[in-house]
């Protein structure tokens, strides 16, 4: 194909032009795919963050009623699903800490450490001392990082915790680090503490339950509302408001993505035209020499699809590089979920961003074929 | 001797804002195995009947007919055909492809014929090295003097034997030597090979060397001279005067 060697030794024959189209696409390319990647690690990392930080399905209280009496024949009913690693009946609410003259609002969770620990992972987040302690010293405490250290608050120092008019005073026992917002208002009490502490007898606010499959929680959480009268709510559902503005987002991100291929393909499109004019005598010359329309036109379109397969790779490798360096940056977790902000490249976004600057390739290099293709081989010949 | 061109009253006018006419009626018949020499002042018509000749460009009126067959209105891709086959261009410039080598621009109307690669090298390297260019075969343009890069272009126009060879002042831009070379190299095939040779010259020493002169004024055949020995003979009255662009 004699249309495939023209094509070739232009493209060889023009280094600067091919290298700052090949660049422009492969920008596009690099830029698409580290936004979509971001996107995704975002919505993964929320994922794993809901996933990790809270259970997998909570177990409210009945429509009518403000705590969970009953949670122990609950949690076993519960327990009796094949698909639930843990259950662990939770007290939570929010109070006041107090050490010295520093307050800060915090969001208390009494549990049962052992059970707490097999819904959360806690002890894997401890940073300093032991949750499992918690199970014999009544009035300890784990406390999140960024808390104690806007509380000023030392290992093994006392501190207060209020609830309009109950206090009861906690030992720091351990601190706890889960690279989350989490760190600036948690606590961990036992159970029984944080029932003193709230004052309302043997009750819990909820019981959380880790499944042995995440993606299962809707269907469980649907069981269980069958089964019994507590309102079951799956992970899904709890960040669905967050999950559907993912989605939405999404919908823009792909305008934008689109509209920044198009200003690729628009640059393309130019070095293609500035190709054939610098070239229209030479098309004279090949239709001269018996080259039809449709050859020409095939040449052309081949000199603006050949860039594609560099550009893609090109864009690929600096996507790459791209995502390395953002995933070093550190950033405040109040920002960001996580510590770090997370791409995620995987071959699939690859091979569809490739197809796709393929095709705007493609589409770019029709239009200035078109033109090459239809010159008046007497006035290309005679063209200076 | 077979016509292979016939041409019948062939108009062109061109019409971009004032008229033009650049072809006037014009009837001429070239036999198989000529050695034609077109002259005349610019703007005569001499490229416009070349054009139509090598299927370039399409008459406004009248018939063009080629190995008998009527060739005037025929689809594109059939114009490419002919073009490919049967007409070899050789241009004032040699208008070689600068990106490929000599014997790669030889290779190229055989590969637009469907000529495979290594069959197209090897003829091509026979061409050229008959040309006296077989220490030159992967030179580019860029480095080949005028008179080479023009017989690498008449290389190129008679790769695919076609039965008609045009050159359109093929000898234009070389010094005398270069042309003096070129021009009886063609001249040593249409013996051999009976290949018709059409060439445009404002050259009257480059006509005199011809078998056949025809000089055209305003888009008109006023003068026709015949090679009769060593001299011409004209079949009606006119006078041959150098013509300058």
């Amino acid at each position: 194909m004699f249309e495939w060697t023209v094509a070739n030794r232009h493209i060889l024959g023009n280094p600067r032009m091919v290298l700052f189209t090949v660049l422009s696409v492969a920008l596009a390319v690099a830029v698409i795919m580290v936004l979509m990647g971001l996107t995704e690690g975002y919505r993964e990392n929320l994922i794993s963050n809901t996933v990790e930080n809270s259970p997998h399905l909570i177990v409210d209280p009945k429509e009518d009623e403000d705590y969970i009496t009953l949670y122990r024949t609950l949690s076993k009913i519960i327990l009796d699903h094949p698909e639930v690693e843990a259950v662990s009946p939770r007290l939570i609410g929010k109070v006041a800490a107090k050490y010295k003259d520093n307050v800060e609002g915090v969001n208390f969770v009494g549990a049962y450490p052992h059970q707490e620990d097999k819904l959360l992972k806690v002890q894997e987040d401890m940073i300093w001392g032991d949750y499992y302690d918690l199970r014999f010293k009544m009035h300890s405490a784990v406390v999140g990082t960024d808390l104690a250290e806007d509380l000023e608050l030392k290992r093994g120092d006392d501190f207060r915790l209020i609830r309009q008019n109950r206090s009861v005073r906690v030992t720091a026992a351990g601190f706890i680090e889960t690279g989350t917002g989490l760190d600036q208002t948690l606590v961990y009490l036992p159970l029984e503490t944080a029932q003193d502490l709230l004052g309302e007898g043997d009750v819990v606010s909820e019981v959380g339950v880790r499944l042995t499959d995440i993606y299962a929680a809707p269907v469980i959480a649907d069981d269980l509302n069958i089964e019994t009268r507590y309102k079951a709510q799956s992970w899904q559902e709890q960040s669905r408001d967050i999950l559907e503005q993912l989605d939405t987002q999404q919908v823009y991100s792909y305008l934008f993505y689109l509209l920044i291929f198009i200003i690729s393909g628009f640059g393309i499109a130019n070095t293609m035209i500035m190709i054939i004019t610098r070239r229209t005598k030479e098309i004279g010359i090949l239709m001269a020499m018996g080259a039809t329309r449709g050859s020409i036109m095939k040449i052309f379109i081949l000199e603006s699809v050949i860039l594609g397969p560099p550009s893609a790779l090109l864009g690929g490798a600096l996507a790459c590089v791209a995502a390395r360096v953002i995933g070093t940056i550190e950033v405040p977790s109040e920002v960001y979920i996580a510590t770090h902000m997370t791409v995620a490249l995987d071959l699939e976004t690859f091979a569809y961003v490739t197809l796709f600057a393929l095709l705007v390739n493609l589409a770019a290099g029709i239009y200035p074929a078109y033109k090459a293709s239809n010159l008046d081989p007497v006035e290309a010949i005679a063209s200076e | 001797m077979s016509n292979i061109i016939e041409i019948k009253n062939l108009r062109k006018i061109y019409e971009d804002g004032v008229e033009v006419v650049a072809l006037d009626g014009m009837d001429l018949i070239i036999e198989e195995g000529e050695f034609l020499a077109i002259v005349g002042p610019s703007g005569s018509g001499k490229s416009t009947l070349l054009n139509m000749i090598g299927l370039l460009d399409t008459p406004t009126s009248g018939e063009i007919w080629l190995k008998e067959k009527n060739i005037t209105k025929i689809d594109p891709k059939e114009r490419a055909r002919l073009r490919n086959r049967e007409l070899g261009f050789v241009f004032q410039y040699h208008h070689l492809l600068p990106e490929f080598s000599a014997v790669e621009n030889v290779m190229m109307p055989l590969l637009i014929a469907g000529v495979d690669k290594k069959e197209a090298r090897e003829r091509s390297i026979t061409f050229l090295e008959e040309m006296g260019l077989g220490d030159r075969l992967g030179n580019r343009p860029t480095q080949l003097s005028g008179g080479q890069n023009q017989r690498v272009a008449v290389a190129r126009a008679l790769a695919n034997h076609p039965s008609i060879v045009i050159g359109d002042e093929l000898t234009g831009n070389l010094d005398s030597k270069s042309s003096d070379m070129v021009y009886d190299l063609l001249r040593e095939l249409n013996r051999e090979m009976n290949q018709t040779f059409i060439l445009v010259t404002h050259d009257m020493k480059m006509a005199e060397k011809t078998d056949r002169i025809l000089r055209l004024v305003d888009g008109r055949i006023v003068c026709e001279m015949l090679r009769e020995g060593d001299g011409f003979v004209t079949r009606d009255l006119c006078e041959l005067e150098e013509d300058h662009t």
